[in-house]
């Protein structure tokens, strides 16, 4: 609620004024748990390719990425009806393409591991509304995006969003040479890294709801401030904005989620809740199964913010770089191994080449942070 | 001191022999001259001495700080005396022999009472008893004329002597403080032979039947000089007695402090705190807090460090009756719990009933914290004040008519706005937070049997954080209580009180979302409470109370035509609870004595209201609704009621151990709705209705008692063990705020509470304090199915505020008046946590699974607080009487955490401890009285 969050902003506003310090990490002893929950995400998506991850929970102290649950039957249900299943495409990812799903029916997941069958509750089918638009704004301190949709028959009431950001960046130096096979020559145009684009998905909940409105509008629903000091924005940037039309249950969920892992700990947050998602153990019905299944139809809109449009004093800090001379003969030792970046040739007054300016590879090649090729979308 | 007193008593001795038939020597004094300036005590009695035949006699500890200006030609000696001794709070007394009898405290008595051995022939009205060398009038108690006592040498004539009379006679009045008129509260009165003792009331009203004779009438309290009066009772007959306040003198002070109630008293699991022990206790701020110290109190917890919620003995924060003046007070804290809701200037004492809550107390279930504020000061004008960092405050008060009428005001309020505008962060200079409170209050006294008192009380609210949202909360409370003395052994006092309580939360900085969302609640109660002294076996309380309550559990409201926001009011509520008592507590015999009360409690839930109706045996949701019931205006719909019991007992073991125990069931109709784990002011009030039960707590509770050294140490045990049936919990992700059927999102749990509490307790001399230790648990079980889901698969889990162990040690050393130093140590068991237990990956996130609810704990909390108290200089006659505070909170700076969290960073999760004082914290406030 904005209200807990209020509070606990005023929690800590109280700690600056009574200049005491407030927050600092803590790891508590290492907790042990039974640890190999099934965890199930993803979505039944009614009109575009289903993807659903099954995966295993891990100890807080574990390191490495998911445990993925591999070899697993999945399918999607029709209420006394048709079976879809999905296949296993990638170790612990099950898709299927277009699922013809009939928006009066209901349909549920069901998913059989080694020994263990678990099933979703029956779940209606939500249809999304289109974005309406996404703006944004320039705010004393950052860049403001915003949200904006309606559904005419007040119906969606309950909205999920996702993100994608995409941003242009270019490197320090234009490098001009490339060193190949021992051999210096001018960089080909498609192999200039110069220019790279770098994108980031979002990790956070997004929710919004329009219960206690009279009609089914949100409007300017901020999502996301990227900072006035971001890279993100130092030549373009991009959002692609997805929203999702939730089930009220599956928004009290994701609520419940948000709230667990964004924003609790403060005696001002409600007290962290046990989530209880719609996936259950058919045989064994106490055995905790994390995630929740809403089937909904995607929609999306895309905007670009160029530089130009931004206010002047805004840019991220610049790198620290500086060239170094690479005299003729010293190349292979120099550049081999691809730790520097030959920038441009060095001449004399005579136009003899006696060498090369270096930089190093950060400042000359901007792949370190992304990839120089241009994603079909931008603009 | 006790060396002069022994000197004293032979002297007296001599002299009564000496000075049986003599009169009072004023007449025929020889006159002297003396021309002192800055001179010692002794160097004045060494010019008397050798002018005259005087003779001086006095402890010269009592005078060594005496310095004497004195320019007389040809006065008597009485005429001088009287002119220097009364700045330095020295009496005198002049024997027949010439002897000067120079004391401290007590006045020296150079004549016998007249008639002293001449018993039969004194006539009983308008004859002046024995009078010391003041200029005091004489004397004599009657039942019409009733007058105050003021002196220990007097022998106050009560009642009509009759020949031959024999059996017992009721002698009953007030007792006062002689500088302000103030009432004493809880002092004792008694005759050591045969012993029979009372206590005195909250008006200071005490009733006593004594055998008909002569005898010492003691009087012993907190904060009051040890004093006595000698009365003669013949039949019944009332005497105000006027006692000095306890001035700490520079030697060394005997406060024997209600000596012995810890063992003789009937209460148990009761704390009365006076303002002199409050006040030395160091606080954050350095503004004197009575919750703060409260909470110091065995059995008493928080959950965390800023707030004032309350955890008695296991109970949660809404089962406090928290009564200002007898109005409740809903909300007790300002700014989020950093400060509470009382001016300390104002309150005269707080009393905290823990188990054994007379009858005369219902509707919570753990504990009633009773505040009283003085009376105002009925013989002269005065104020005090304080400035702190934070806040400032001022009283005033005096007479409107002298001894009859007084009043009081005070106002107290803040300047962390200020504060904020001076922060460098920008949304920092957005926020603002204020706080005022202002209370005024009026007695009079009509005559010796009518008193009225009417007090006011507001306190509001405001903040506004970062520039969006404005909140604001406000308390008014009203009482009136008029007190009536039918006749010495049988009072009333009615009372009609009325408290309101409300927040507002606006937010307007989006047009389409601007809204404005209240909540609000009065109660309007009336009460007749009648107690009588039957005879000294039996003392009965018998009462009615109603009240009315209002809520209006809350509504949001669009603001400005561009807002979208749909004005979402809930349903009313109205509930009328009412309450017959009766009780008697009766000694059987000086070693045995028994408290038994019944509180017969009804509530009604009042219409107009629309109720939903749930299948019966499922939890209750949305989805279970399966009508809605309309009941009009007025008609009840919801009715419960039932029996409260409270019983215990005394048995004394010896003259200085006693061992008591109590039974008492209490019950709360009306809830409070919070999700968080402390007070906030976001939290919502609820009645009793037809889809919420009321809570019902039974507790028994036993205690040994003992006090060591001439009572001067006390020394307790007490154990409990509490069953609460049907208290809220909430059930997971429960959304309390604006909810049309909040029936669906708690449920009622049952609970349990158990634990000993210990405490060595010294009142008096120059180390005081007291320390204690605590074993207590509180658990909460949800298993009922058809109730709501289970939670921790229905076993029994511990409470947000189950922290087993607990030590905490207050204490004060008094280096001279003027410089005393307090150290506090507060240890406890870290509270419980749910922690994460298993991580996993939702997309590209990494997220937390948590563990059953309040699986872990919090690391220990411990703190160490220090403060200094220098008062001014103690010349009589100045502006104004100031002292200084310096205090350090939390001394060695640990970063207790308030509480530990986790969050998903950039895909990671981090672990957070959230500690607020996380440093020392020195404080300064300058307090004035005028």
């Amino acid at each position: 609620m904005i209200y807990k969050n209020c509070l606990k902003n005023a929690f800590l506003l109280l700690c600056v004024v009574f200049l005491a310090a407030c927050e600092e990490p803590y790891t508590p002893e290492v907790l042990e748990g039974q640890n190999n929950f099934l965890v199930v995400s993803g979505f039944i998506n009614s009109n575009g390719p289903t993807t659903i991850r099954l995966s295993r929970t891990q100890n807080l102290s574990e390191s490495g990425g998911p445990v993925m649950e591999q070899g697993a039957t999945v399918q999607v249900e029709e209420e006394n009806g048709i079976k879809f299943p999905l296949l296993e495409t990638n170790p612990g990812t099950y898709s299927s393409n277009f699922l013809p799903l009939i928006s009066s029916k209901r349909y549920r997941l069901v998913i059989k591991t080694a020994g263990k069958d678990y099933a979703s509750d029956y779940v209606e089918v939500k249809q999304t509304p289109s974005i309406d638009n996404v703006t944004w704004k320039a705010e004393s301190d950052g860049l403001q995006i915003f949200v904006s949709t309606h559904d005419v028959q007040n119906k969606t009431r309950y909205y999920r969003w996702e993100y994608e950001e995409t941003w242009e960046y270019s490197a320090f130096y234009y490098s001009g040479l490339e060193y190949v096979n021992g051999e210096m020559r001018n960089r080909a145009p498609e192999n200039s890294i110069y220019l790279c684009w770098r994108n980031f998905k979002s990790s956070n909940i997004n929710l919004g709801n329009t219960v206690k409105l009279s009609q089914d509008v949100v409007s300017n629903f901020p999502l996301i401030k990227v900072p006035s000091n971001s890279d993100k924005i130092d030549r373009k940037y991009s959002i692609l904005v997805k929203q999702y039309a939730q089930s009220k249950e599956s928004y009290e969920y994701y609520e419940a989620l948000k709230k667990n892992t964004e924003s609790i700990g403060t005696l001002f947050d409600p007290l962290p809740t046990q989530l209880t998602g719609n996936i259950h153990s058919v045989s064994a019905p106490s055995e905790p199964v994390i995630g929740f299944i809403n089937i909904s139809s995607v929609t999306e809109k895309r905007i670009f913010v160029s530089r130009s449009e931004l206010p002047l004093n805004w840019g991220s800090p610049r790198m620290f770089c500086t060239l170094d001379t690479v005299l003729l003969g010293e190349e292979s030792t120099h550049f081999n191994g691809g730790y520097n970046i030959p920038i441009h040739e060095l001449l004399t007054e005579t136009n003899v080449l006696i060498g090369y300016a270096s930089a190093s590879r950060p400042c000359g090649d901007c792949r370190v942070y992304g990839v120089n090729v241009k994603p079909d979308f931008w603009q | 001191m006790t060396q002069l007193y022994r000197i004293a008593f032979l002297l007296s001795v001599m002299m009564l022999f000496g000075a049986a038939t003599s009169s009072a020597q004023t007449a025929g004094e020889p006159l002297l001259s003396l021309h002192l300036k800055e001179a010692s005590f002794e160097d004045f009695v060494r010019e008397i001495e050798s002018k005259s035949d005087y003779r001086f006699f006095y402890e010269p500890a009592t005078v060594d700080s005496l310095k004497i200006s004195v320019e007389v030609t040809q006065k008597s000696l009485s005429s001088i005396l009287a002119q220097v001794l009364p700045e330095a709070k020295l009496s005198f007394a002049i024997t027949p022999q010439g002897y000067v009898m120079i004391t401290q405290g007590k006045e020296f008595m150079a004549n016998l009472p007249e008639g002293f051995f001449n018993r039969e022939a004194v006539p009983t009205q308008g004859r002046p008893a024995a009078r010391p060398s003041s200029g005091a009038q004489p004397y004599v108690a009657g039942e019409k004329d009733k007058k105050k006592a003021t002196s220990e040498a007097k022998l106050y004539v009560i009642g009509v002597q009759r020949e031959n009379a024999s059996g017992r006679a009721n002698l009953a009045g007030h007792l006062r403080d002689a500088k302000s008129g103030e009432a004493i509260i809880g002092a004792s009165v008694y005759i050591q032979s045969p012993l029979l003792a009372t206590t005195s009331d909250q008006y200071g009203y005490f009733s006593l039947t004594l055998p008909i004779g002569q005898h010492d009438l003691l009087i012993r309290g907190i904060g009051i000089k040890n004093s006595k009066r000698r009365i003669a009772l013949y039949s019944d007959g009332k005497l105000d007695i006027e006692v000095e306040e306890d001035v700490r003198s520079l030697k060394e002070v005997l406060v024997e402090a209600e000596k012995d109630r810890n063992v003789a008293g009937m209460q148990m699991g009761m704390e009365r705190l006076d303002m002199r022990a409050i006040k030395q206790v160091p606080t954050a701020f350095g503004e004197t807090d009575i919750l703060r110290v409260v909470l110091t109190l065995p059995g008493v917890k928080s959950v965390g460090e800023g707030s004032t919620g309350m955890n008695v003995r296991g109970g949660s924060t809404d089962q406090n009756l928290i009564l200002f003046n007898d109005a409740t007070v809903y909300n007790p804290s300002h700014l989020f719990g950093f400060f509470s809701a009382f001016n300390p200037d104002i309150i005269k004492t707080v009393e905290l009933h823990k188990s054994n809550i007379p009858a005369r107390y219902g509707g919570r279930l753990s504990s009633v914290l009773e505040v009283v504020t003085r009376d105002g000061n009925k013989k002269k004008f005065s104020g005090s004040g304080g400035l702190g960092l934070l806040t400032s405050r001022l009283t005033l008060e005096g007479p409107i008519a002298k001894d009859k009428t007084s009043f009081m005001v005070a106002g107290r309020s803040t300047y962390s706005d200020w504060l904020l505008k001076k922060l460098p962060q920008e949304s920092f200079k957005k926020s603002s937070a204020s706080f005022y409170d202002v209370n005024a209050q009026i007695n009079h006294e009509f005559d010796s049997k009518n008193t009225l008192y009417v007090s006011g009380y507001l306190s509001k609210d405001r903040f506004r954080l970062g520039s969006d949202t404005l909140y604001s909360f406000a308390n008014h409370n009203a009482s009136v209580k008029w007190k009536h003395i039918f006749h010495n052994q049988l009072y009333s006092v009615v009372t009609a009180a009325y408290s309101q309580y409300g927040y507002d939360v606006n937010s307007e900085n989006n047009p389409v979302n601007a809204s404005h969302m209240s909540f609000g609640m009065n109660q309007a109660n009336l009460q007749a409470d009648f107690n009588y002294f039957l005879n000294s076996k039996h003392t009965i309380d018998f009462g009615a109370s109603s009240i009315l309550y209002n809520v209006k559990p809350g509504s949001l409201q669009p603001v400005g035509s561009e807002s979208l926001i749909m004005p979402d009011v809930l349903q009313r509520e109205r509930a009328l609870e009412s309450a017959l008592y009766v009780s008697d507590q009766i000694d059987i015999s000086p070693r045995f004595s028994v408290y038994v009360g019944l509180r017969y409690s009804m509530f009604n839930a009042l219409g107009p209201r629309e109720v939903y109706a749930y299948a019966p045996n499922v939890p209750k949701s949305e989805s279970t609704i399966l009508d809605t019931l309309s009941y009009g205006s007025g008609k009840s719909f919801a009715k419960y009621h039932g029996p409260e019991y409270r019983v215990s007992a005394r048995f004394g073991l010896t003259e200085h151990s006693s061992v008591k125990m109590s039974y008492n069931r209490m019950r709360q109709y009306i809830h409070m709705l919070s999700n968080t784990a402390t007070m906030s002011p976001t939290d919502t009030w609820k009645l009793s209705d037809a889809n919420i039960r009321p809570q019902v707590g039974d507790q028994i509770a036993l205690g040994y008692y003992q006090n060591f050294r001439n009572n001067t140490v006390e020394f307790s045990v007490e154990g409990y063990y509490k069953k609460m049936k049907d208290f809220l919990d909430y059930r997971n992700g429960a959304t309390i705020i604006l909810n049309h059927h909040i029936e669906t999102e708690v449920a009622n749990a049952e609970g349990k509470a158990y634990g000993v509490e210990v405490m060595l307790k010294k009142l008096t001399g120059k180390l005081n304090g007291w320390v204690s230790y605590t074993y207590s648990r509180t658990l909460v079980r949800l298993n009922n199915p058809q109730v709501s889901e289970l939670i921790n698969q229905g076993k029994w889990y511990p409470s947000n505020f189950d922290k087993p162990h607990d030590v905490t040690l207050i204490s004060n050393y008094r280096f001279s008046q003027r410089f005393s130093t307090s150290l506090n140590f507060t240890y406890s068991t870290g509270r419980p946590i749910t922690l994460p237990i298993a991580k996993y990956y939702d997309g590209n996130v990494a997220r937390i699974y948590y563990s059953d609810r309040n699986q872990y704990r919090v690391p220990d909390y411990y703190r160490v607080d220090f403060a200094m108290n220098i008062e001014g200089n103690h010349k009589v006659k100045k502006l104004a009487h100031s002292s200084w505070t310096l205090a350090v909170y939390n001394l060695t700076g640990r970063k207790n955490p308030y509480s530990v969290y986790f969050r998903s960073e950039n895909g990671q999760i981090k672990g957070y401890k959230l500690s607020i004082f996380g440093q020392p914290i020195p404080t300064i406030t300058y307090n004035f009285r005028f």
